[in-house]
């Protein structure tokens, strides 16, 4: 059994035994869009994947977590000539200071593969969100996160890394959500190549998530 | 003409208790003097009556001479006779009593004179009642006919005990209560009573008696409360007018997300696409405008929320209340006293 089997398998059964906790979850596939760039204008990719979000809330406390495996490509008039894969998972934990906002913190870890097509990056999450239930069963949410103690597989450092997201997530019908992500992403990645100086490596992505999800 | 008429209703006022009194009559003497009586022949009454008083008679027979003799000697404005004669009408039958609108006033005041002569307990009467224990009394009322010394007992029937009600001096018309209670406060146990009034003047006593009935049962204990009479639990949620503001939100959040992306593009790497913010910023506007034109969602109301809390706070205390009167009325006797019929016995000793 792969890992990713386990991961769903092990998804479903805490789900099942949440709401016995009080816990309401969701849990549900996602189809993603992405577009990456890196270092300079014309290194850009653009691609496609699938993956899966799983959320849970108890009271103020919240917690999310998605993993998407994005294929890219390069784009159009893109200066690269090959593509790679990218895993990306996202995690938060929020906790509710008001009705409409939280605070939350979390990692990223997207890895690249082949390992040095593209940089892989892990970080961990500060921020805050806020969220609005905009008709029944409708949820509009709005999200800043600094990017904390960035590492990169090529090495380097990024002073200044910031994630926006917005998400939706309507109930369509008794437990069947549908759900939607946005996600820009830069980081400002300075890398020092053979001790020459310093110089610019920025990472901009964007992914946009669409999928539906089971709510427990 | 004037005064035969006043004579005929003279007649009339002393005749009328006389008459009631003459269906239960057995001796013969005495429905004679009952008949010269009815005839206003007043000195025949007076022998007949003196002569059936010689014979045997009934006490209710006996009375019936005395009574005779008393309207007689008072329409012979034999006063002193009069008032000797209802003494022994009283003594005979306590609770005999002259109605004042029937016979004439020398009569009654003749009677009146001659309860006050004689030491008597009359009019007895203990009412039904029913009453937590230590909580209400049985109300005993009579008439001392003179100042006198008067002792209340209860004595309980079957061997049971003697229980002290009053002691004092009381004259006219006495009203006491029984609360029915033991010394250590606890109800008198269950069973029949006889109510005694003794009094005693001097050598002369006089006692009345009432025998009762004291039942115990339970205290009947008080429901819980779901409610407050008046008061209503509010809906807790309330649904919002509909408004454009669900369209407004989304296009604030997508707004928040286009600026954010469009003021943090890297210069170096160029305008990033959009199609990924438009497709869920397309999704998140075209969720507002569907909620806009929905009904809006319910939402907490908060002051129906503090006032059910507040009346459900209100109803909790007011049920811990009834709890605990419960618990003490659990512990509670009802006393339902009932009075018996009277047997016979009272009278002078």
């Amino acid at each position: 059994m792969s890992r990713a089997t386990a991961g769903v398998v092990l998804l479903v059964l805490a789900s099942r035994a949440a709401p016995a906790q009080g816990v309401a979850v969701t849990v549900g596939p996602q189809f993603a869009l992405a577009s990456y760039r890196e270092v300079a204008a014309g290194l850009r990719y653009q691609g496609t994947g699938f993956g899966g979000a799983a959320s849970a809330r108890s009271g103020k406390l919240s917690a999310e977590v998605g993993v998407v495996r994005l294929t890219l490509d390069p784009a159009s008039g893109s200066a690269a000539t090959s593509g790679f894969t990218a895993t990306e998972v996202d995690a938060w934990v929020a906790y509710d200071l008001a009705t409409y906002a939280s605070v939350e913190a979390g990692l990223i870890r997207r890895t690249a593969d082949p390992e040095f097509d593209a940089q892989s990056v892990g970080a961990v999450r500060i921020g805050a969100r806020s969220f609005y239930e905009i008709g029944p069963g409708a949820t509009v949410l709005f999200r800043a996160n600094y990017l904390a103690a960035p590492t990169f597989s090529g090495g380097g450092h990024a002073s200044f890394s910031i994630d926006l997201g917005l998400d939706l997530d309507v109930r369509l019908a008794g437990r069947l959500h549908g759900t939607a992500g946005y996600t820009f992403q830069r980081i400002g990645r300075k890398t020092n190549p053979g001790g020459t100086g310093e110089i610019d490596a920025p990472i901009q992505e964007t992914v946009a998530r669409v999928g539906l999800a089971v709510g427990f | 003409m004037t005064r035969h008429l006043c004579a005929v209703a003279l007649v009339a006022g002393f005749a009328a208790p006389a008459a009631g009194s003459a269906q239960a009559v057995q001796n013969a003497t005495l429905r004679r003097a009952q008949q010269a009586y009815d005839n206003l022949e007043y000195r025949q009454v007076v022998s007949l009556a003196r002569t059936a008083l010689r014979e045997r008679l009934t006490g209710a027979e006996r009375a019936r001479a005395y009574e005779l003799l008393g309207f007689t000697y008072g329409a012979l404005d034999s006063i002193l006779k009069a008032v000797d004669a209802f003494k022994q009408v009283v003594l005979i039958d306590p609770e005999r009593q002259l109605d004042p609108n029937r016979v004439s006033p020398k009569a009654y005041s003749a009677f009146d004179v001659a309860l006050r002569q004689v030491l008597l307990v009359r009019q007895l009467r203990i009412d039904s009642t029913s009453f937590v224990g230590g909580r209400g009394a049985i109300p005993i009322r009579f008439t001392v006919t003179q100042p006198a010394r008067v002792v209340t007992r209860a004595i309980a029937g079957a061997g049971g005990g003697t229980y002290v009600i009053d002691s004092g001096a009381w004259n006219g018309q006495v009203n006491l209560s029984w609360p029915a209670r033991l010394a250590n406060g606890d109800p008198v146990p269950a069973g029949n009573y006889t109510v005694v009034v003794e009094a005693r003047l001097g050598q002369n006593a006089f006692s009345a008696s009432q025998p009762i009935r004291v039942s115990h049962g339970s205290v009947d204990t008080l429901p819980s409360l779901t409610t407050l009479p008046g008061y209503q639990y509010l809906s807790e949620t309330e649904v919002p007018p509909q408004s454009w503001r669900p369209l407004g939100l989304a296009f604030l959040y997508t707004g928040g997300a286009l600026i954010g992306t469009l003021g943090l593009e890297s210069s170096s790497l160029g305008s990033s696409s959009k199609r990924e913010l438009a497709v869920v910023g397309g999704a998140a506007l075209v969720t507002g405008f569907v909620m806009t034109l929905r009904k809006p969602a319910p939402r907490p109301a908060a002051a129906n929320i503090l006032y059910n809390r507040l009346l459900r706070e209100q109803i909790a205390r007011r049920n811990q209340d009834i709890a605990k009167e419960n618990v003490a009325r659990r512990q509670q006797v009802q006393l339902t006293v009932v009075p018996l019929s009277k047997p016979s016995g009272a009278g002078p000793r």
